[in-house]
């Protein structure tokens, strides 16, 4: 039926097309043109004279005979070739497995969206795993919140658009403190960037979602596992670090000062 | 996987078997997907393997020796004069996947998997933030007084 309708709306608009000229070979050109299945295809039926029917193996030789006008009802059947068309659209993408092409603009888009920018790959050069520092900060990436330190490790849901060993900068940073000074961020604190490395994309252990209703003889098992990336925090910017070396009491008295102003502002 | 730097995975085995059906998908990955995988990760080495009468399947092999941190060239675990191994450590584990009727894309994606895995054991996570020094400015008591 399908068939049918697909060549009902082309042989009706070609019709005025070629009404002065209808011979059988041009139509037949016309239906073999090349097709270009990724273009939606309500824009497809939406042009007037450039119509094409999406799959060529709807063609067939009888394409003359089939004229006969049913146009009451060829308006529906439009539309009802669009939802078949885009739900063929659809499935076919879910079966190559979601695989969207994001050019580099969308992917930094999206990454900052959620909430990080990847920088690049990690060089051997680098020197990017140092001790202990006493300064936290506040971050969010997606929809969660962690407090980090230097050299923690995070859990987070997969992010897309970063390998392994990828050096990333998280710059949703809500609060960032250090024994000397705190930031409280409206809501980010806007200068403040945090490094962390990527270190893992890795399964979750397997959860068992069990369903049962009792009595009613129904019982349903799933098993999940969830795609997570482990990152390694390495280093927190925009705050005053704290010096190593032990300072004298009365300039830590002072300093301690302008610490409590911020948290009771 | 790289932990501080160094890749976790130290040999893929890819195991087929050149008569059985099973493998059709895992000879095509050869063909198509595996030189490619190759050179993306020349770190590791992989190794094919003919199993006549047999499914096939990817191996992994974990790394085995303490991975030293690949860019202080000295293990993070001595710092405080005394040695944690609990992150340099390797675990010497093994990984296998059963690719029998997949497609090559897919075993792509295990291989793929399986070279992004840390290789530690996969248990339920206690928390998402794992640290050792969860206090900053001094965990409060009810005796800090600001």
């Amino acid at each position: 039926m399908a068939n049918r309708r697909c060549l009902h709306t082309l042989s009706r608009r070609a019709w005025t097309l070629f009404s002065t000229n209808t011979s059988i070979p041009s139509l037949r050109t016309l239906l073999s043109l090349p097709i270009q299945p990724n273009k939606p295809i309500a824009s497809q039926f939406g042009r007037g004279v450039t119509t094409r029917c999406p799959h060529p193996r709807y063609f067939s030789s009888n394409s003359e005979s089939e004229d006969v006008s049913e146009d009451d009802d060829d308006e529906d059947y439009d539309e009802e070739m669009d939802d078949s068309g885009e739900d063929e659209s659809v499935g076919n993408s879910s079966a190559s497995g979601l695989k969207r092409e994001y050019s580099p603009e969308e992917r930094e888009a999206e990454a900052a969206a959620i909430g990080y920018k990847v920088v690049g790959p990690l060089e051997r050069s680098d020197r990017v795993f140092k001790p202990y520092e006493a300064v936290f900060a506040v971050v969010q990436i997606g929809s969660h919140q962690f407090k980090v330190s230097n050299g923690d490790c995070i859990f987070t849901e997969r992010l897309k658009f970063c390998e392994v060993n990828e050096k990333l900068i998280l710059n949703k940073v809500l609060l960032i403190g250090s024994s000397t000074q705190t930031i409280i961020g409206r809501p980010i604190v806007p200068e403040a960037a945090v490094h962390a490395v990527v270190e893992e994309h890795a399964l979750d252990a397997k959860v068992i979602i069990f369903k049962k209703k009792r009595r009613k003889n129904y019982r349903r098992t799933k098993g999940h596992r969830q795609e997570l990336t482990k990152l390694r925090i390495t280093d927190i910017q925009g705050v005053e670090k704290p010096e190593k070396i032990v300072t004298a009491k009365p300039t830590k008295a002072a300093e301690k000062k302008p610490e409590k102003v911020p948290v009771t502002a | 996987m790289a932990l501080r730097g160094v890749w976790q995975l130290q040999k893929l085995i890819v195991s087929y078997s050149d008569w059985g059906g099973s493998s059709r998908g895992i000879r095509a990955f050869m063909e198509l997907h595996l030189p490619a995988f190759k050179e993306k990760n020349p770190q590791l080495e992989v190794v094919d393997e003919l199993i006549r009468g047999q499914h096939p399947h990817l191996k992994g092999f974990y790394r085995k020796t303490p991975s030293l941190c690949a860019f202080t060239a000295k293990c993070f675990c001595k710092v405080q004069g005394r040695i944690y191994f609990a992150e340099c450590t390797g675990n010497k584990n093994q990984r296998t996947i059963c690719v029998k009727n997949m497609d090559p894309e897919e075993i792509l994606l295990h291989a793929t998997r399986l070279r992004n895995a840390l290789g530690r054991k996969v248990v339920k996570l206690k928390t998402r933030h794992v640290t050792k020094h969860p206090s900053v400015q001094g965990t409060w008591t009810t005796d800090v007084k600001f």
